[in-house]
C-alpha cells in the first residue's frame, strides 16, 4: 500500500483527505478509466452520484461502437462456447480477432452439437492479416476499410449486385452455412460497420442461422456496461451534475471534456492495467492504480493511491470473456492490500461528512 | 424583442432547452433569472450567465455565443431565436416550428430530431448536423437546416424527413438516411450515403464513392427543376447547382438502394 500527494510519499489517510479536497473544489469532475473490478465500479458510480461527476470508461470507443448499433437496430449474438461447439462457418473480420487464442481454438475443433454437428468447419477471413498458421479462405478488404467492405458484401448477399466478384463468392459461402458466426472487434469495425454487419446477419437469417461474436474490450468495459445499466438504467457515459443520471456519449466523453477545458478535475481508476491517458499529469487528478503497475509512482498524478490488483492480490468480480459473464476471480496470492472499492468509499464518506453530498 | 446578453465566458456547459420566447413570455426578468441552466452541482442560473431584458414578444436574441451553449432553441414551437455568436451541441433539437438563426458556428447534432421550422447556421456546423443522437431512430425529421459554411462528418446521418443545405460536408454525408433531401453546393467527403435507404443527396463534388453506388445516367428530372424553384425561394446558393446536367448514382445497394446521389455531369 502506497500513496503520494504532489509527488511526495504520504500515508493513505492523508492521500484520501487530499483527494477529497481536490474533488470537492472542482466544478466539473470526471471519473475516468474504470478498468477495475465490479465492486470498484459500483463505488465509482456511487461517488459520482455524490459528487455530481460524470463517468467514462477507457473502453468507451469499443463499447459505443457496439452500443450505438445495438440501440438502434438490435443484435443477433452468440457466445464463444456456442461458436466452438456449433459453427460450421466462421467469418473473421479484420486483424484484431487474430491476436488472442480464440481463432486457434475455433480452428482446432469441428462442430460437435446442433444442426452442423459432424460437419467440417470452414474459416473465412475478411480484411485479415492472412495468417498462414491457421487454414482459412482469405478475402481482402476494400480500400475504404471494413465498414465499406461489409456494405459491399451485403449488396452481393442481398442480390443487389451480381457477378463473379470475390464478395459474391464469399456471400455464397455465408448462405451455405448451417450455423455461421462472424467474429469481430467492434472498435476496429466501427459503429457504422457494426450496424451494417448486423443488417447482413439479419439478411442471412432469412434462410439460415448466423450470429455475431463481438470481442470484449480488455478493460472491463462489458462489466461497466452491465453495472451502469443496473445502477443508472443507462450506458456507461453518464453524468450526475443535475442529480439524475443523464446519458450523453458526446458530452461525457472524458477525452473531449478534458481537451476542451470543461473538466477541471479527474479521478483515474485503474486497479487493472489500462492505457495511460495523456492528461494524467496535467489535470488535477486523483489516480487510483494497481500496486506494482507503471502508474504506481508519485509523478503519475497530483494524488496517487495504490490498491490491490483484482485476480492478483485481491479477489474481485471481473468480466470473463470466455464465458461472457461477470464472474468472481480468486486472488493468485492474496495480500491485505486495500481495495479500490474501499478507497473510493472512504473518499465518498469524507465528502458526505464535509457536506458535499447531494 | 427580448434579449439575453452573455456576461462572459461560461464556466460549464449550459442547457437552454427551456429558454424559448414562449417560456419567457410569462415571466418577469427576476423570475427568468432564477431559471436553472447549469449542468453541474453549482446551480448556475440564467441570471448568472446572462443580462436579461424581456418584453414578452415572440422573438429572442442571445447576444454573445459560446460553444458551451447546448440545446439552444430545442423544442421551439413558435417565434424566433437569434444567437449572435457560436452555440454548442443539439441546436434546435426536436424543434417543431419557428425560426432559429446562429450567426457563428454550431456544435455537433444541430437540428437533430427537428420536425419543423427553419434553422440557419451562418458559420460552420459540427459533426452529425441533422444527424441522429445515440439511440434515436432519426436525425432531422421535417425541419429545414441551412448551413452557410462547412458541415462536419455524418451530415444528415439517419435523417428521416426535411431538407439540409450546406456549403460543403465531411465524410459519410447522408449516411443511413431514411429519406429527405440534402443539397451541398461544394464537395462532400468520402463515402457519402453509407447505408442510405432512400433520400436524395445533391453535391458539387465528392470524395471516394462507395462500391455500392452505381451510375444510372444523366436523367432530366422534373423533380430537380421543382427543387431548384423551392431553393430559389429560400435564397440558397445551392440552386445554381441544379441548373446544369446532373449525373445520378443509385444506392446504397447494401440496404434498400432507393437513395440517390446527384453530381454535376
Amino acid at each position: 500500500m502506497a500513496a503520494w500527494v504532489k509527488g511526495g510519499a504520504a500515508d493513505v489517510d492523508a492521500a484520501v483527505e487530499a483527494a477529497v479536497d481536490l474533488l470537492a473544489a472542482s466544478r466539473v469532475p470526471v471519473l475516468a478509466g474504470l478498468s477495475a473490478e465490479v465492486s470498484a465500479l459500483r463505488a465509482a458510480y456511487r461517488l459520482a452520484e455524490t459528487l455530481g461527476a460524470s463517468l467514462d470508461p477507457v473502453s468507451g470507443p469499443s463499447l459505443y461502437a457496439e452500443l450505438g448499433a445495438l440501440s438502434v437496430g438490435g443484435a443477433m449474438t452468440t457466445t464463444r462456447a456456442e461458436t466452438v461447439g456449433r459453427a460450421d462457418v466462421v467469418l473473421i473480420l479484420g486483424n484484431r480477432p487474430w491476436d488472442g487464442d480464440l481463432i486457434p481454438e475455433i480452428a482446432a475443433a469441428t462442430p460437435s452439437r446442433g444442426r452442423a454437428a459432424g460437419a467440417e468447419r470452414s474459416l473465412l477471413s475478411l480484411g485479415g492479416p492472412q495468417n498462414g498458421a491457421t487454414r482459412h479462405v482469405a478475402y481482402a478488404a476494400e480500400a475504404g476499410g471494413l465498414a465499406v467492405s461489409l456494405g459491399h458484401l451485403r449488396a452481393f448477399a442481398k442480390g443487389h449486385l451480381a457477378g463473379e466478384a470475390a464478395y459474391a463468392d464469399l456471400a455464397r459461402r455465408l448462405f451455405a452455412a448451417q450455423y455461421g458466426v462472424v467474429v469481430y472487434d467492434p472498435e476496429e469495425v466501427g459503429e457504422r460497420g457494426v450496424e451494417m454487419l448486423q443488417g447482413l446477419i439479419r439478411d442471412l437469417n432469412e434462410s439460415t442461422r448466423f450470429f455475431a461474436l463481438a470481442l470484449a474490450d480488455p478493460f472491463q468495459g462489458r462489466a461497466a456496461v452491465q453495472l451502469s445499466a443496473w445502477t443508472t438504467g443507462q450506458a456507461p457515459r453518464v453524468g450526475f451534475g443535475r442529480y439524475q443520471p443523464e446519458h450523453d456519449p458526446w458530452r461525457f466523453d472524458s477525452a473531449r471534456q478534458i481537451a476542451s477545458g470543461e473538466a477541471d478535475a479527474a479521478l483515474w481508476l485503474a486497479s487493472l492495467p489500462a492505457p495511460r491517458p495523456d492528461w494524467l499529469g496535467r489535470l488535477p487528478t486523483v489516480a487510483i492504480v494497481g500496486e506494482g503497475s507503471p502508474e504506481a509512482a508519485g509523478e503519475t498524478a497530483e494524488i496517487v493511491i495504490t490498491v490491490g490488483v483484482p485476480g492478483q492480490s485481491v479477489g474481485g468480480a471481473l468480466w470473463n470473456e470466455r464465458r461472457g459473464v461477470i464472474a468472481y476471480t480468486e486472488p493468485k496470492a492474496a495480500t491485505d492490500a486495500q481495495t479500490a472499492a474501499g478507497v473510493l468509499a472512504r473518499i465518498r464518506d469524507r465528502l458526505i461528512e464535509k457536506g458535499v453530498s447531494c | 424583442m427580448s434579449t439575453l446578453r452573455l456576461r462572459g465566458d461560461l464556466p460549464e456547459r449550459v442547457d437552454l432547452l427551456n429558454i424559448t420566447p414562449l417560456a419567457l413570455s410569462g415571466l418577469s426578468e427576476a423570475e427568468a433569472g432564477r431559471l436553472a441552466i447549469g449542468t453541474s452541482r453549482r446551480g448556475l442560473t440564467l441570471g448568472d450567465a446572462f443580462e436579461i431584458k424581456l418584453d414578452g414578444s415572440d422573438s429572442l436574441v442571445i447576444e454573445g455565443g459560446s460553444s458551451r451553449l447546448d440545446r439552444v432553441g430545442a423544442a421551439l414551437s413558435q417565434g424566433s431565436i437569434r444567437v449572435e455568436g457560436d452555440v454548442g451541441q443539439r441546436l434546435g433539437e426536436g424543434m417543431a416550428a419557428g425560426t432559429l438563426t446562429v450567426t457563428g458556428s454550431a456544435g455537433p447534432y444541430a437540428a437533430t430530431g427537428a420536425t419543423g421550422g427553419t434553422i440557419t447556421v451562418e458559420g460552420d456546423a459540427g459533426d452529425h448536423a441533422g444527424g441522429a443522437v445515440y439511440a434515436a431512430k432519426a436525425g432531422l425529421d421535417g425541419a429545414t437546416l441551412i448551413i452557410k459554411g462547412a458541415a462536419g462528418d455524418s451530415l444528415g446521418d439517419r435523417m428521416r424527413k426535411g431538407m439540409i443545405l450546406a456549403g460543403s460536408a465531411g465524410a459519410h454525408a447522408g449516411s443511413r438516411m431514411i429519406a429527405g433531401t440534402i443539397v451541398v453546393s461544394g464537395a462532400l467527403g468520402d463515402h457519402p450515403g453509407y447505408g442510405m435507404r432512400r433520400g436524395t443527396l445533391i453535391a458539387g463534388g465528392h470524395g471516394a464513392l462507395l462500391p455500392t453506388f452505381v451510375e444510372t445516367g444523366t436523367p432530366d428530372l422534373v423533380f430537380v427543376r421543382l427543387l431548384a424553384q423551392s431553393l430559389k425561394r429560400l435564397g440558397a446558393a445551392q440552386a445554381d447547382l441544379l441548373g446544369g446536367t446532373l449525373r445520378r448514382y443509385s444506392g446504397d445497394l447494401a440496404t434498400l438502394g432507393k437513395g440517390e446521389l446527384f453530381v454535376p455531369a
